[in-house]
């Protein structure tokens, strides 16, 4: 299970968050969790290195992309090496998305298409698609493979 | 909420807005209202929404939907008048005024442009403005559905379409409770009650939900081809909905089932490299999108393991031409083969065959179908239910050994950890033991080269062991930059240790040396490489470091280079990582190797700051693991737990920490205890830090306290370790006073204080060092230790028989002098502000002490001089007498309950020579040995001895408060046993504490602690009720029950707390020693558990034996219980066996049906019975089931 999905801008303000299957109580540890692990350890670190974390029998795999940073929480089979394969995807969708290393603003300016984008990677806690051009398409409401 | 410095992620969205297109603006009534702020207040509250739910909210977001309701009538109404304006016109005002778009404008904005959706221009503004925005708010308005579904049916812009989609799936998805929908972002209110008060315009979601379901089965059921993208995304949103709801799960079902009932089968082999590819015929490829669909949502219904369609499905889907497909569909079955492995492996049939479609599935390029593969391989190659079908459990079982070559770590690792034995947290040990011996036996072949295959491959075609893969492979990784590599890596060499361990405890290695060198023999002339391994590990290590060196392909070398490599990685960045390394190190540690390394790398990581306190804490949960895996290790664990102690007190959890030592104690076995007890006390000899001068502090034997806070949590520690020695000191030495058989020391009296030390360390070191160190604790800590040290020994004092007793007493007596004499004729006027000004001012506090030891003293005197009075005059001992007696035995036995747990049943506070006397007037009085506690003399008790000495109550008060709190502290261990049952489970995915909060222990109050003493001790009298007789097995019953009463509401994590199986096992381990220990799981389940503290089942009484008293001998059985309504006694009971029964332990009797008992007691259910001739198993009494005998009612 992916237990969360959430993008950071460089200051700590949380800019999209995906719960699955965490209660709304433990959301808010999550959230300052992941923040501060950011604050602490992302400085300096080259786009796209992953950083990787764990708390129990959860993993956490985050990075640097632009101007924001990207968490990934999961369990059981999301350990932390699927993390870094669905942080791959992810960032590999933003950087689609935006054309180049987001910025804020960029980023901001796509969320929508971000929202739609995490939507097509992530369904219910699970990976769902990885390429991206697939992504691309189901975006846009065409079908997964094109004719 | 998401804005940690006062932004909201809206207010950063619309900070900048982009350019808007600027149309003519009319003057509508929104904008209108909102220019005129103050005019209208339901249109004022829109545009100042605070996104924060805040009481005032209701009021405005009920006025907002009003306002919606009006908005949209109006636009309805005045169809000519162009309605987009109005959201151009927010925009516009927004661009000047930097106002954040409230939730409600964006509401509205889709309302209206829905009802214009055939316009290009509102098309545009949904897709750039209105429905990016909505996106960040958490959840979706119902009464935007009616919106939604509008545009689902008349839009045609595609991108507003999947917009729709996706809202529509948020609406589903939102269960009611706020939490478990997936949004995100700014928190939105509830609709749901916010549309219970507004009855006028409120749409609630039951309201819409059968509504948007409808429409989206409608849509998901259209088999038009053109329409198949929007099919699959309607399947979609369809599976957001409350799956708790059977209606919509089973037309889910329906829907997934018929599309891959047309088109699941695939009967021509799919092609290589079809895989994502693109090309290929029109209907195919809409083929393939459906079936993928169909099993991304079948993925997402719940399982349906009797279901042979849901299998029938899932297994096609192995062969679709779809990758995610294709993954999803052995997500499913591995899920399934877990349930039932023999109807997913007859479902396969040839697929797992050469050239079968799960074959192809190891070319698949999708790491986490390969992780599934493994997963299933795994399951049904060791599936019981196939032990028949050996065929089929080597091709899954080749399959699985194929995927250690995989190129991806995450395959290799799972295919590993599947190997292990290892796939969740309840494998059993054996399962562990097996894994290891696979690893380490086993031999990948690979099957015939298939016929694309190079002359590359040949190489490594050749049969290969697979410690040498798996070892190359870690190695490998282990050199990587990546951390989730290295992570993982270390994870999966602590898992390694865990099967190890699990294989030594289990004696694999010694079992199988011949097996195993022949194995490797056969490699040998496979394999050049490996011509030195013929030797096993165990040998290998013995025959010592020359070996070692040269024989590189050993097991032993291998591993050794591997734990080279490891050890090199905590260099790494990461704490996490090296944490990992760390857990790794301490799994992979063997029992007989030196852990000097180990050591030393853990004490300078903990000097590193960087390092979380939860992730100490899991290290140190990690040792109560290792501990639990190999009970051996209890010294050199306890070792390395002291590094913590020391290195990072504030850090550490104290509780889980004393839980350890007590863990290690009780597994350290009577040889061990002694080492267990003063690896434990060490933390004692540190020198105190003192406040003001840490930093001067810091060098002596290396504790870093350098900070007031870790300061104060190395006292905490030091309290700990003093109140641990106190309550387990006994339990180390093997001492109690009911136990021993020494008279009290009138002779020993005599003897002067340096006699009496040498004498008692004479006679047991373990409790005599013990007491040298409470004693130094007492006289040298700070206060908080000096009460607890003071305490400690009172408990032990009362614990132990002499001379140790006597020894404490004299020592207890000088420390009051010591503190009390320069005060103490002012100590009745005194404030008590002054106390422990000199001295060590715990006279006070020593002094209730001092008394009771006193009274027991006077009293054992006074014993002894009737007794001879009694002798010398021949005379009988008259009731009057005896009832004296026994009521100063009861008076102190409540006394002394009061500082310690004692065996009510067996401790005589009036030394051994009492137990005759007090046996006989029970008898005749028909009292059982444990009633009296719950008479309001205990409450008088404590008075007595808190209040008589000291007027001055309120002073009394202050410092008991403190001296509880202390305990209060120190006690509550439920927290730790939880924390390490969790670990121990491999649960716990809550979210993680980023204050580190070191003391948030709730503090119990004086009068709470006491209440709920008295509360539990008349449980405990009812518990009694049914037992009598001082030492017959049913009292020793009782023993038990009031353990857990008296400790379960005090929480003493104290060895008499602990299950009584491990008491019995700690204190026999005769009886589990050796290979035996680790045959029965139950029983080794047992072994650890002092970590549960759950009210004990019964158990038998020969466990108890420690607590027999061995002077009331085995005559005491006739002392009978004569309360008992069932039993009294000169009517003895009889019964007839009803069935056959065998006994199935020790203390239980084996009867055949018939047979003549005689019925001496019940307890839980069970009959203590007797015979007349020794059954099949040789015994005469015994405990069996009381429904196995019929009670006959005359005596005969």
């Amino acid at each position: 299970m992916i237990l969360a999905v959430l993008f950071a801008n460089s200051e700590g303000n949380i800019l999209v968050e995906r719960f699955n299957g965490v209660p709304t109580e433990e959301r808010l540890h999550w959230r300052s969790f992941l923040v501060k692990l950011g604050a602490e350890n992302l400085k300096g670190v080259k786009n796209e290195e992953l950083l990787v974390a764990s708390h129990k029998s959860v993993y956490i795999v985050y990075t640097v992309l632009g101007d924001v940073s990207v968490y990934v929480v999961g369990k059981d089979e999301y350990d932390e090496l699927a993390l870094a394969e669905v942080i791959f995807v992810i960032t590999s969708a933003v950087k689609d998305v935006c054309g180049k290393l987001p910025t804020e603003r960029l980023f901001l300016d796509k969320y929508g298409r971000i929202c739609l984008t995490l939507d097509e990677i992530i369904w219910q806690g699970y990976l769902e698609n990885t390429d991206k051009d697939r992504i691309r398409r189901l975006v846009r409401l065409k079908p997964p493979t094109e004719f | 909420m998401a804005d940690s410095s006062g932004t909201t992620l809206m207010d950063l969205i619309t900070a900048d807005p982009a350019p808007v297109p600027a149309a003519a603006s009319s003057s509508s009534s929104s904008s209108a209202s909102s220019m005129t702020a103050a005019a209208s207040p339901s249109a004022t509250h829109p545009q100042h929404l605070s996104t924060k739910t805040t009481l005032g909210e209701k009021k405005s977001k009920r006025a907002a939907l009003m306002q919606i309701q009006n908005d949209t009538i109006s636009v309805a109404k005045a169809a000519l008048n162009p309605v987009r304006t109005n959201i151009i016109s927010h925009q516009k005002q927004k661009q000047k005024q930097k106002k954040p778009v409230s939730y409600a404008q964006l509401a509205r904005s889709i309302h209206e442009l829905a009802a214009t959706s055939d316009q290009k221009s509102s098309q545009k503004q949904l897709v750039h403005h209105v429905f990016p925005k909505l996106a960040v708010y958490n959840s979706v308005d119902p009464s935007l559905a009616p919106s939604l579904l509008m545009l689902d049916q008349q839009c045609e812009d595609r991108m507003v379409l999947r917009y729709v989609y996706y809202y529509l799936a948020r609406i589903l998805a939102d269960t009611g409770s706020q939490g478990l929908n997936p949004g995100g972002g700014i928190p939105t209110p509830n609709w749901d009650a916010l549309a219970d008060i507004d009855a006028v315009g409120g749409v609630t979601r039951a309201d819409v939900v059968p509504r948007i379901v409808n429409q989206l089965t409608t849509e998901a059921t259209n088999t038009d081809v053109e329409f198949h993208a929007r099919r699959l995304q309607a399947l979609k949103a369809l599976t957001y909905s409350s799956s708790s709801n059977i209606e919509i799960l089973s037309k889910l079902y329906e829907i997934v089932f018929g599309i891959l009932d047309k088109v699941g089968d695939v009967p021509q082999k799919r092609k290589k490299g079809i895989f994502g590819a693109k090309g290929g015929d029109k209907e195919s490829i809409i083929r393939s999108n459906l079936q993928y669909g169909a099993l991304s949502a079948l993925r997402r219904l719940p399982l349906d393991p009797g279901n042979p369609s849901f299998l029938h499905h899932a297994v096609q889907g192995i062969s679709f031409p779809d990758p995610v497909a294709v993954r999803h569909s052995l997500e499913i079955i591995s899920d399934l083969a877990i349930r039932d492995p023999y109807a997913v492996a007859m479902a396969l049939g040839k697929l797992v065959a050469p050239g079968g479609a799960l074959l192809d599935v190891l070319h698949l390029h999708d790491v986490l179908a390969r992780v599934s593969l493994a997963r299933l391989c795994h399951t049904i190659s060791t599936a019981r239910s196939l032990d028949e079908r050996p065929d089929i459990k080597s091709q899954f079982n080749s399959v699985l050994y194929q995927l250690l070559l995989d190129p991806s770590e995450r395959v290799c690792f799972e295919a590993i950890l599947c190997i292990l034995g290892k796939h969740d947290n309840t494998e059993k040990t054996e399962e562990r033991a097996a894994g290891w011996y696979r690893l380490t036996r086993e031999i990948l072949k690979l099957p015939e080269a298939p016929s694309n295959s190079k002359d590359k491959s040949q190489k490594t075609r050749r049969p290969q062991p697979l410690i040498k893969l798996v070892m190359r492979r870690l190695e490998s990784s282990f050199r990587s930059f990546s951390r989730p590599v290295l992570h993982a890596a270390a994870r999966i060499v602590q898992e390694m240790g865990r099967s190890r361990a699990a294989a030594h405890a289990l004696g694999l290695q010694d079992l199988d040396e011949g097996a195993y060198g022949n194995q490797y023999d056969a490699v040998d002339s496979l394999d050049s490489d490996m011509n030195d391994s013929s030797h096993p590990e165990g040998i290998r290590r013995t025959t010592g470091v020359s070996n070692a060196a040269g024989g590189k392909d050993t097991i032993a070398g291998m591993l050794a280079s591997l734990m080279e490599v490891v050890r090199t990685t905590v260099a790494c960045e990461c704490v996490y990582v090296r944490a990992m390394v760390i857990k790794g190190l301490i799994w992979m540690q063997s029992p007989h190797e030196s852990f000097d390394e180990l050591k030393s790398i853990i004490a300078s990581e903990l000097s590193d700051p960087a390092w979380p306190a939860t992730l100490l804490n899991d290290v140190l949960l990690t040792l109560h693991a290792r501990f639990k895996a190999t009970p051996d290790m209890a010294v050199t664990l306890l070792e390395l737990a002291r590094i913590f102690a020391t290195k990072v007190p504030g850090k550490i959890d104290a509780d889980v920490l004393q839980l350890l030592w007590k863990t290690c104690l009780v597994g350290a076995g009577p040889d061990g205890k002694h080492t267990a007890l003063e690896a434990v006390t060490i933390v004692l000899d540190l020198p105190p830090p003192q406040p003001g001068s840490m930093s001067g502090f810091t060098s002596v034997d290396r504790v870093s306290a350098s900070d007031p806070k870790s300061a104060l949590a190395l006292q905490r520690l030091v309290q700990a370790a003093v109140w641990f020695l106190g309550e387990n000191a006994n339990y180390a030495a093997s001492e109690y006073a009911w136990e021993s058989a020494t008279p009290p020391g009138t002779a020993l009296m005599m003897l002067d204080a340096d006699k009496m030390v040498a004498a008692a360390s004479s006679r047991n070191p373990t409790l005599a060092g013990a007491l040298t160190r409470l004693q130094r604790c007492a006289f040298s800590g700070s206060w908080e230790v000096r009460i607890i040290a003071a305490q400690a020994l009172t408990t032990v004092a009362i614990r132990s028989g002499e001379p140790f007793r006597l020894q404490i007493y004299e020592f207890l007596h000088a420390l009051a002098q010591g503190g009390v004499q320069s005060q103490l004729s002012e100590m009745h006027l005194s404030n008590g502000e002054d106390q422990g000004a000199s001295g060590t001012g715990l006279g006070v506090l020593i002094t209730p002490m001092i008394k009771v030891l006193d009274e027991m003293y006077t009293a054992q005197d006074d014993l002894s001089k009737e007794i001879r009075n009694h002798d010398n005059a021949n005379k009988e001992w008259k009731d009057e007498e005896l009832k004296k007696l026994y009521e100063t035995h009861e008076r102190l036995l409540d006394l002394v309950s009061l500082f310690c747990y004692v065996p009510r049943a067996k401790y005589l506070p009036l030394g051994p020579i009492s137990a005759k006397l007090i046996d006989i007037y029970r008898t005749r009085h028909n009292i059982s040995a444990s009633t009296g506690l719950s008479d309001p003399a205990v409450s008088t008790g404590i008075s007595d001895l808190v209040y008589e000495s000291k007027p001055a109550a309120a002073e009394s008060d202050t410092l008991d408060d403190d001296l509880v709190n202390v305990w209060a502290a120190n006690l509550g261990d439920v927290p730790a046993v939880n924390r390490v049952n969790e670990f121990l489970a491999g649960a716990g995915t809550d979210a993680p504490d980023v204050d580190e909060n070191i003391i948030s222990r709730p503090s119990v109050s004086y009068d709470d602690m006491w209440a709920k003493t008295l509360l539990e001790s008349t449980e405990m009298e009812e518990d009694d009720v049914r037992s009598s007789g001082s030492s017959s097995p049913e009292s020793t019953g009782s023993v038990e029950t009031s353990i857990s009463s008296h400790f379960g509401g005090m929480n003493y994590p104290s060895l008499f707390s602990s299950r009584p199986t491990t008491y019995g096992g700690a204190s026999q381990p005769s009886e589990r020693s050796g290979g035996s220990r680790f045959n029965n799981p139950s029983m080794y389940e047992g072994y650890g558990s002092p970590i549960r503290e759950e009210p004990p089942p019964y158990t038998s009484p020969e466990r108890y034996d420690s607590f027999e008293n061995p002077l009331a001998g085995h005559g005491s059985h006739s002392f009978q219980s004569q309360d008992d309504d069932r039993v009294s006694s000169g009517n003895p009971q009889f019964g007839t066996a009803l069935y056959d029964f065998t006994a199935g332990g020790d203390d239980e009797l084996s009867l055949t049906t018939g047979e003549e008992v005689e019925i001496e007691y019940e307890v839980d259910g069970w009959f203590y019975v007797k015979k007349k001739r020794p059954g099949r198993d040789g015994k005469m009494a015994g405990l069996v089931p009381v429904l196995y005998v019929s009670q006959s009612s005359g005596s005969t």
